[in-house]
């Protein structure tokens, strides 16, 4: 793979830095893992540039790239050292500590979205906060649609109950 | 024929086929009990996605792009090894980090006191990007549908023909709530995804005619009509935040 194929990737990783550092933060609920996370993401995309599929899009490939090494390297790890950190299904959970204001609503729902089980935390993103529609979400995450749909409505039923 | 969430968040999300759409709708138009669990859900995803919009907002850009232009991320692979703090693994668990970052930021952002409703619409409105509201992209039942239950919260009589403006395009209606009064909001956006909300505000409030004015560098037209308090805002000029605000009054 030639210098300036690797510099053209870099290029059209640039501005997908902030997009992939959220979704690491949202799969990993950690920061230092995050940045992790995107980096090794960032490296496996350039050594692999030649393997990007010209008709796809570079930030989906992205993505299902950092997903891989969270699923395959990353998490397994972290879950050996943390002794069960987050399970298959677990929730991370914010230890309270963190109090701003009762009334600030982004805050409240931040802290929601943290307490949902991996899987409807990484649903919702995908969906909405990436606009992913049921069907990419389902193919991105080897799910069922119909699994896509239950992880969205327990994510937004367990929001509504905020107010 | 009992609906359940997942309907209910496929109508929503706009995942429904056409036959399975207008049997909900039709229910929903007959059902109050089942028109306020589509709001819950409905409104619980907008501040979903407002949050997750926050967050991008955290991210450590300049340490990022710094290290993808390393020589770090050019040279062959080595063994993914994440810098995994023990702090992390003892205090973190923790989106609680991220939470704490996000939730700075946003009280930052919000840091001036909201004295009235229309200092609260403008800071929230200051959060809003064009990508907010734009992917919202619901059909004309379900934009009537919307409109009919918010307007029932505030007593207004909203349909799509009378808060119709030009250049701007419906993307959703939802309620919110400030010191107990219900808030309407019902957000357009321009061809460039740029939001711009009218809000109702149902506050018992006195008359007063229409007035301009800049809040956090956003121009908001707003007007009070039998106890009702209206607001027009977003990244407009201000001719054109003026210009929706007349026509909105004339027709509501």
């Amino acid at each position: 793979m030639s210098e300036a194929s690797r510099h053209e990737l870099r290029q059209g990783l640039e501005p997908c830095l902030g997009r992939l550092w959220r979704y690491a933060l949202v799969l990993s609920g950690a920061n230092d893992t995050a940045e992790s996370l995107v980096q090794a993401t960032c490296r496996r995309a350039v050594e692999r540039a030649d393997q990007f599929p010209a008709s796809a899009r570079l930030d989906r490939w992205l993505f299902s790239t950092l997903r891989s090494i969270w699923l395959d390297e990353i998490r397994p790890r972290r879950i050996r050292e943390a002794k069960a950190f987050v399970d298959a299904e677990g929730a991370v959970s914010s230890d309270g500590a963190f109090e701003f204001g009762a009334n600030i609503l982004a805050t409240q729902v931040l802290k929601s979205i943290a307490r949902l089980p991996e899987a409807q935390r990484e649903t919702a993103l995908l969906v909405y906060g990436e606009g992913y529609s049921y069907a990419e979400a389902a193919s991105a995450l080897s799910i069922p649609i119909d699994a896509v749909t239950s992880r969205l409505a327990a994510a937004r039923s367990a929001l509504a109950k905020l107010k | 024929m009992t609906v359940d969430d997942t309907q209910l968040v496929a109508l929503i999300d706009d995942e429904l086929d056409e036959e399975a759409k207008g049997r909900l709708l039709a229910q929903l138009a007959v059902d109050e009990g089942l028109r306020q669990r589509y709001e819950a859900l409905r409104e619980a995803g907008a501040h979903i996605s407002t949050s997750f919009d926050a967050l991008l907002g955290m991210a450590p850009l300049p340490q990022l792009t710094a290290a993808l232009w390393s020589e770090a991320v050019a040279r062959p692979a080595s063994p993914v090894r994440p810098r995994i703090a023990r702090r992390d693994l003892a205090a973190g668990f923790a989106l609680g980090l991220l939470v704490a970052g996000a939730a700075a930021w946003i009280a930052l952002s919000l840091a001036r006191p909201a004295n009235d409703w229309r200092s609260a619409v403008a800071e929230y409105t200051d959060l809003y990007t064009n990508e907010t509201f734009s992917p919202l992209k619901p059909d004309s039942s379900l934009e009537a549908l919307e409109l009919a239950a918010v307007g029932a919260r505030v007593g207004a009589k909203l349909t799509p023909e009378n808060v119709a403006l030009p250049g701007l395009r419906f993307t959703v209606a939802f309620m919110l709530a400030f010191d107990g009064w219900p808030l309407g909001a019902i957000a357009f956006v321009d061809p460039n995804g740029s939001p711009v909300l009218l809000c109702i505000i149902a506050n018992g409030g006195t008359d007063s005619s229409l007035r301009l004015e800049k809040r956090d560098g956003l121009p908001l037209a707003t007007w009070s009509r039998d106890g009702r308090g209206y607001l027009v805002i977003g990244r407009q000029p201000e001719q054109r935040i003026a210009e929706f605000a007349r026509l909105l009054e004339q027709r509501i």
